[in-house]
């Protein structure tokens, strides 16, 4: 085992994933304001539905709503140990669904669904596609989202 | 004495509705943002989004970067963020993100700014009180070169839904 890949995991590098393996990710997450709130600030994203209690409260939600890109983030976070963690670099992200409303206090969990594999144009790492799916403490699925990762190969990475 | 200026105040409203939108149409979004080292190692955190690379300087250094590399999911946010006034401030929520690509890392202090095209807009079937609308978006890094991708749409409330209907 070498210097780098002490760092992460040792069962999740590009062999260990064969389409139709389907995880259920062990963390869930709360989402509160430090999540929502902060994050939405933090991006500048204006639309005030995600910090305004007192504007919110006055529309058929009653209460403000997490900005759907903070729920889908949570969820490509809570899977992002398991199928992420050798990854060399994130390609891209497709079909992402919001499906339900999150509000504070809502806990979101995450599985992963492996859609393909396949070589990439370098030899040390191959093309995952996860399917990732979120749901909330009710069992609701609140977003889906695909996202193309670069994984570090095993043969390659494994001793350095 | 001072007197009470809310019956004086002009509200400066923000946001567009359905009928503001148009395909073809271009927004340069305003503000542009810095990403700073803190911006995405708390992202990273806050989102538990465990991969060294956003968080380990020497991990990231060893593998060819030059620093940290800034959470891809932060750059999208920052771009969809930058262009939430001009499409989908007021109008209702975020329905679906399609076919985005992360184009090339970002690193800290990198400054990113927004563009996007309307590309589709139409009536709800469901529900005729309000459009969708479709944007391309694309994100720029401070040399002018894309670093993301992608198409969104939106639900978009009409301003005068018995007229469109």
């Amino acid at each position: 085992m070498g210097e780098l890949s002490k760092l992460t995991g040792k069962n999740n590098y590009f062999e260990d994933f064969a389409v139709g393996l389907v995880i259920r990710h062990a963390r869930g997450k709360t989402v509160t304001p430090l999540e929502n709130v902060l994050i939405t600030n933090m991006v500048m994203n204006t639309a005030q539905g995600h910090f305004n209690e007192h504007a919110m409260a006055a529309t058929p939600f009653g209460t403000i709503i997490s900005y759907g890109g903070v729920n889908f983030s949570l969820v490509l976070g809570l899977a992002c140990q398991d199928c992420c963690e050798n990854a060399l670099a994130e390609l891209g992200l497709d079909n992402i669904r919001l499906t339900k409303s999150v509000t504070h206090g809502d806990t979101l969990y995450a599985y992963s669904e492996v859609l393909e594999t396949g070589d990439a144009d370098r030899d040390d790492a191959g093309i995952v596609v996860f399917r990732h799916y979120g749901y909330n403490q009710r069992d609701e699925q609140v977003a889906q989202v695909d996202r193309r990762v670069l994984l570090k190969r095993k043969s390659h990475w494994a001793d350095r | 004495m001072t007197s009470d200026p809310r019956p004086r105040a002009t509200l400066w409203p923000k946001g567009r509705l359905y009928e503001d939108f148009h395909v073809g149409q271009t927004f340069d979004h305003h503000w542009g943002r810095t990403i700073l080292e803190g911006d995405t190692t708390l992202f990273t955190t806050l989102t538990l989004s465990f991969n060294p690379l956003y968080f380990n300087r020497a991990y990231a250094l060893a593998h060819g970067h030059p620093d940290i590399v800034v959470n891809p999911q932060l750059v999208f946010n920052v771009v969809l963020g930058l262009s939430v006034e001009d499409c989908s401030e007021i109008g209702g929520p975020f329905l679906g993100v399609f076919d985005l690509t992360y184009d090339r890392p970002v690193y800290p202090g990198a400054t990113l700014t927004a563009r996007s095209t309307t590309t589709e807009t139409r009536i709800s079937e469901s529900n005729p009180a309000n459009g969708i609308v479709t944007w391309r978006t694309e994100g720029f890094n401070e040399a002018g070169e894309r670093v993301v991708g992608f198409r969104r749409s939106n639900l978009v409330r009409l301003r005068n839904p018995k007229r469109a209907a």
